[in-house]
């Protein structure tokens, strides 16, 4: 009830927040819904705000089942010192990457450049690397939980039927971590896409993501700028929810595929 | 592959991604003097440790972060027990798991705009408590989810085992209940002190200017790499130590788990650990028991 309250209170209290008419102008209740929409910086941070989440939600992904995969016959120490990414902050990751492959950081004094720009890149590199480094142990180790003691009997099965290694990784392994794999690829997704202290940390200026946009919106000098502010975050919302709906669909598709 | 080659492969990974990021973050924590193109710095000192403690602002921001995640992490472990205790006994588990996460979805930073609307009007807005309920509409659904992983059918069979031999409700949850969540309690301790700690959207617009540490950090990344090495640190040790413990709790008691307790529960088997049904409790080296990687996979992204 209590979390309900919050959260039903957080996105009644933004869409209030998008509508207040802060002008007395008579702009209108819409008159910061339309500055946003209408917004060429806004336009361009949607559309680098999806190609970010959508490359580091994939790439994750693919590199969890695969670090999955590895650690599924590793000793629990192993385990545990992969999951150390997990425990650290998003904050402190952008940290240690501006501080190693930053302007002055340590590559670049010890090779005197560095082959790939990923501090304040535009293509948004930086950003992806941090989240993929963040969430990969992460979506690995919901893998690991997923994959019970039945699916080491399917795989000696299947095994015994003469199927290959990668032939039991495609037909036992994923089908049975791809429920677990779907819901952890939503969350992080969803994270990735309302975010602000990574794009903040080591991502460019422009474009931005559509929360530091909306952050940003606060230093405009104008009354509707926490109107500009809401609406902004509110389409991430939206972004956010209409992910959710496609991730629990192939959830369900995926766990009707691990049934059959 | 042999073991030496694998010994040499894990201490060649711990090197590349725990040592020496926090080696150059400590080097960098004490550099009072290094200008590029020097690979080390010309002079040590403690410039960026007494900026920190000296500066009123940045050692409140620590302060500040430290009690909201207690605090949060404390509100959202009462809140969350029976819930997840209410949502374990449902048959629509997952259905009860999606709607727990739903909160998850919304941005930090939409949480906080939304919820400054209301907290102004409740003279909440930049105080300590305001930033905690904050928190809480992203740490509740986290600490949950998390607790959920220990009401497993085991501990209820050992509840009902202790009822039936007549124990009380008190007792019942003194020498069965909650002996057996400890480890689960602790991890989801652990995660929502992280994910409260971490709130950088949330606490930037319900803050209205109160000092929290990821806000005061992010300025210094780029404009003092030594104030902000400093600050890293401060920001790292919470977490590192709330998971090491969490995980030494986890071990502990999947050491103490008595095969006996699985085969026949009783009130005497009871005060251990259970693990999942099905569950070796001494697996061997190369295969873990379900049950810890499930606690150890209860973790934010």
């Amino acid at each position: 009830m209590v979390l309900g309250g919050l959260g039903a209170g957080a996105l009644a209290g933004a869409i209030s927040a998008s509508l207040e008419p802060a002008s007395p102008t008579g702009a209108g209740p819409f008159a910061g819904w339309r500055a946003v929409l209408s917004d060429q910086t806004f336009g361009r941070a949607v559309g680098f705000t999806i190609a970010v989440t959508v490359t580091a939600t994939a790439v994750a992904t693919v590199l969890a089942v695969l670090l999955a995969a590895v650690l599924r016959r590793r000793s629990p120490s192993t385990r545990s010192f992969t999951a150390v990414p997990v425990a650290v902050p998003h904050l402190v990751i952008a940290a240690l990457a501006v501080a190693w492959i930053g302007p002055g950081g340590i590559v670049e004094r010890a090779f005197g450049s560095v082959p790939v720009t990923l501090v304040g890149d535009s293509l948004g590199l930086g950003i992806i690397a941090v989240y993929v480094v963040k969430e990969t142990p992460f979506l690995a180790l919901l893998v690991l939980a997923a994959l019970g003691r039945d699916t080491d009997r399917l795989e000696e099965a299947a095994a015994a039927h003469g199927a290959g290694r990668m032939s039991r990784l495609r037909h036992v392994v994923v089908p049975a971590a791809a429920p677990a794999l779907a819901g952890g690829a939503m969350i992080v997704a969803a994270f990735t896409l309302g975010a602000t202290e990574v794009p903040y940390v080591i991502g460019p200026t422009r474009p931005g993501t559509i929360a530091t946009y909306a952050l940003d919106a606060t230093r405009i000098d104008g009354p509707l700028a926490t109107t500009h502010q809401a609406a902004a975050l509110l389409v991430v919302t939206a972004l956010a929810i209409v992910l959710a709906g496609v991730g629990a669909a192939l959830w369900r598709v995926a766990h009707r595929g691990a049934r059959t | 592959m042999n073991a030496r080659r694998k010994n040499l492969l894990t201490a060649g990974a711990v090197l590349v991604t725990v040592i020496a990021p926090l080696a150059m973050l400590v080097v960098q924590a004490f550099a009072d003097q290094w200008h590029a193109p020097a690979i080390l710095p010309q002079a040590y000192g403690t410039r960026g440790l007494h900026a920190v403690l000296d500066d009123p602002n940045l050692a409140a921001g620590i302060t500040n972060s430290f009690f909201v995640a207690l605090a949060a992490t404390a509100v959202a472990l009462v809140l969350g027990w029976p819930v997840a205790r209410l949502v374990s006994a449902t048959r629509h588990r997952a259905f009860g798991v999606g709607l727990l996460v739903i909160p998850l979805l919304i941005p930090q930073a939409a949480i906080g705009t939304g919820l400054s609307t209301w907290f102004l009007r409740l003279h909440l807005a930049g105080s300590l408590t305001g930033l905690t309920a904050a928190h809480l509409v992203q740490v509740l659904p986290y600490v949950t989810v998390a607790l959920l992983t220990g009401f497993t059918p085991q501990l209820a069979q050992n509840e009902e085992a202790a009822d039936s031999l007549g124990a009380t409700a008190l007792e019942r949850f003194g020498h069965v209940t909650l002996p057996a969540m400890v480890p689960t309690a602790a991890l989801a301790a652990a995660l929502g002190f992280i994910v409260s700690w971490s709130q950088y959207g949330t606490s930037l617009v319900v803050g209205s200017g109160t000092p929290m540490l990821p806000l005061t950090m992010v300025p210094y990344l780029r404009h003092d790499p030594q104030i902000a090495a400093v600050l890293t640190l401060f920001f790292i040790v919470p977490p590192a130590l709330a998971g090491a413990l969490a995980l030494r709790g986890t071990r502990q008691a999947d050491r103490d788990v008595d095969p006996e307790a699985f085969r026949a529960p009783s009130p005497a088997g009871a005060h251990r650990a259970p693990n999942g049904p099905g569950c070796n409790p001494f697996p061997p080296p190369n295969q873990d028991c379900h049950d810890r990687t499930r606690r150890e996979a209860a973790i934010t992204p």
